[in-house]
């Protein structure tokens, strides 16, 4: 269209001189168009330009893909993908603990429950800077690197219960009922709404262990956990990220020493543990219990555990059983022969004797 | 509570038992500085010990006190102590 305009233009300001000069003289046309625009114009199929559109619209509209022929696409979710809406609001210190705790007790294989009687925050840093460098010795004497990540930290004790209920009867997997509508159910138009995408916390396609869900599978458990009785008062965990025998040692050994296994660290090459400060803090401490692997367990079971040689005693212990095992099939094998060596050598003797005494006769 | 009467604290409890909560406050309202004014003997029970917890106190004036946690709350422990200490603040003040 551009170009035949800008060719129209171009001939009108041609012809606009003859036009003038004509002027004086005979009629000239209104409107003076060339023969061939005028042709174009009047066969020109007054539908061409649309016709043009419309094809040009179809071949840029791409085919819909495949998976959305069979399944919809569900309506746009309401909430970001991170933050689904919460049983308790998000923005409370309590929810954030909750989840941090959950998130603790799914990875930690070890929990040290103890109990802290008004420690002071100079006694708290005491016994956490003693019990760093003694696990450092640890890690160092066996090439491991735990002691970063071992945690001492005090907990909110009803928060706790609550997460620790989570974490072990809620699995977020075993709910899995989230809507698949198809295309042809009515309710799958883009304007319905489907319940996985209102900002609900009751929505049980919710699996987050804050969720509504999590809570109602949880609860129920509440009366009957073994760890309950616990679960009151000034609380602090003791967090392992594995389950490390040596460390659990050195572990108790600076926080509730005991003379043959766990004993304290001598005054002459950790003054540091035997400062004011420390003892005063470590006297405030109660070792009340621990959670091993979802089990729990109390003081006396901890300290069996920390007694374990680990993997390296372990296998020591494994390597000197298979040796006593192989003496022992050897001596078995060799004795049936050794005994017929004998029977054949005290025989050949007896008769040796019998030849002797008829020569000797 | 009033604690600055207590000279001496001895206490036994299973914590896997629900009547231990009572001695594990009673210690845990105990002040910060409690060590160097009292003597505290704590025994913490193993976890299948049917052993019943109990508290014992003893007073400046040299007052025994057998408390039976098995049956009472914090509160009511609270009550109990705090009636005698509270005597020996009178006492005290009287004297000046």
């Amino acid at each position: 269209m551009i170009t035949r305009h800008s060719y129209y233009n171009t001939y009108t300001w041609l012809s606009s001189p003859s036009h003038r000069t004509s002027a004086s003289g005979a009629m000239a046309p209104i409107l003076p168009i060339c023969s061939r625009c005028l042709h174009h114009l009047h066969n020109k199929p007054t539908t061409f330009t649309t016709y043009r559109t419309l094809s040009t619209a179809s071949a840029i509209t791409p085919a819909p893909p495949i998976h959305q022929t069979t399944t919809s696409v569900p309506p746009i979710a309401r909430f970001p993908p991170t933050q689904p809406p919460s049983h308790k609001p998000p923005e409370y210190r309590k929810t954030q603990l909750h989840r941090q705790y959950t998130s603790l007790l799914r990875s930690a294989p070890l929990l040290l429950l103890f109990q802290h009687n008004n420690l002071k925050a100079t006694e708290w840093m005491a016994i956490r800077r003693e019990l760093h460098s003694a696990l450092l010795a640890t890690d160092e004497s066996l090439n491991t690197s735990y002691a970063s990540h071992i945690k001492f930290q005090a907990i909110q004790a009803g928060i706790f219960e609550s997460a620790l209920l989570v974490a072990e009867h809620y699995d977020p997997s075993s709910n899995n009922n989230a809507s698949t509508p198809h295309p042809t159910d009515p309710s799958t138009s883009s304007s319905a709404q489907i319940p996985n995408h209102l900002p609900s916390p009751q929505d049980p396609t919710l699996t987050h262990s804050l969720s509504h869900h999590a809570y109602t599978t949880a609860h129920p458990h509440k009366k009957t956990h073994p760890l309950r009785p616990l679960l009151s008062g000034p609380l602090a965990t003791l967090s392992f990220p594995t389950l490390s025998p040596p460390h659990i040692r050195t572990t108790l050994s600076i926080l509730s020493p005991k003379a043959p296994t766990f004993p304290a660290p001598l005054r002459r090459t950790n003054p540091g543990y035997w400062d004011a400060t420390t003892q005063g803090g470590l006297q405030k401490l109660l070792l009340l219990g621990a959670r091993v692997e979802g089990r729990v367990f109390d003081m006396e079971r901890i300290r069996w555990v920390g007694g374990l040689e680990g993997m390296e005693g372990l296998r020591g212990e494994l390597v000197g059983i298979l040796g006593s095992v192989g003496m022992g099939v050897t001596g078995a094998l060799e004795g049936v022969g050794r005994g017929l060596w004998m029977t054949v050598e005290g025989r050949r003797g007896m008769l040796e004797e019998e030849e002797k005494g008829k020569g000797g006769e | 509570m009033i604690t600055k009467h207590i000279t001496e604290v001895t206490t036994r409890f299973n914590p896997f038992k629900k009547p231990s909560k009572t001695c594990r406050v009673f210690l845990a309202y105990l002040p910060a500085n409690a060590r160097t004014t009292m003597k505290i003997n704590t025994t913490v029970l193993p976890r299948d010990s049917p052993e019943p917890s109990f508290l014992k106190l003893k007073f400046k004036d040299g007052k025994e006190m057998q408390l039976d946690t098995e049956k009472l709350k914090i509160n009511d422990l609270e009550e109990e102590v705090d009636r005698h200490s509270r005597t020996l603040n009178r006492k005290a003040d009287l004297e000046g």
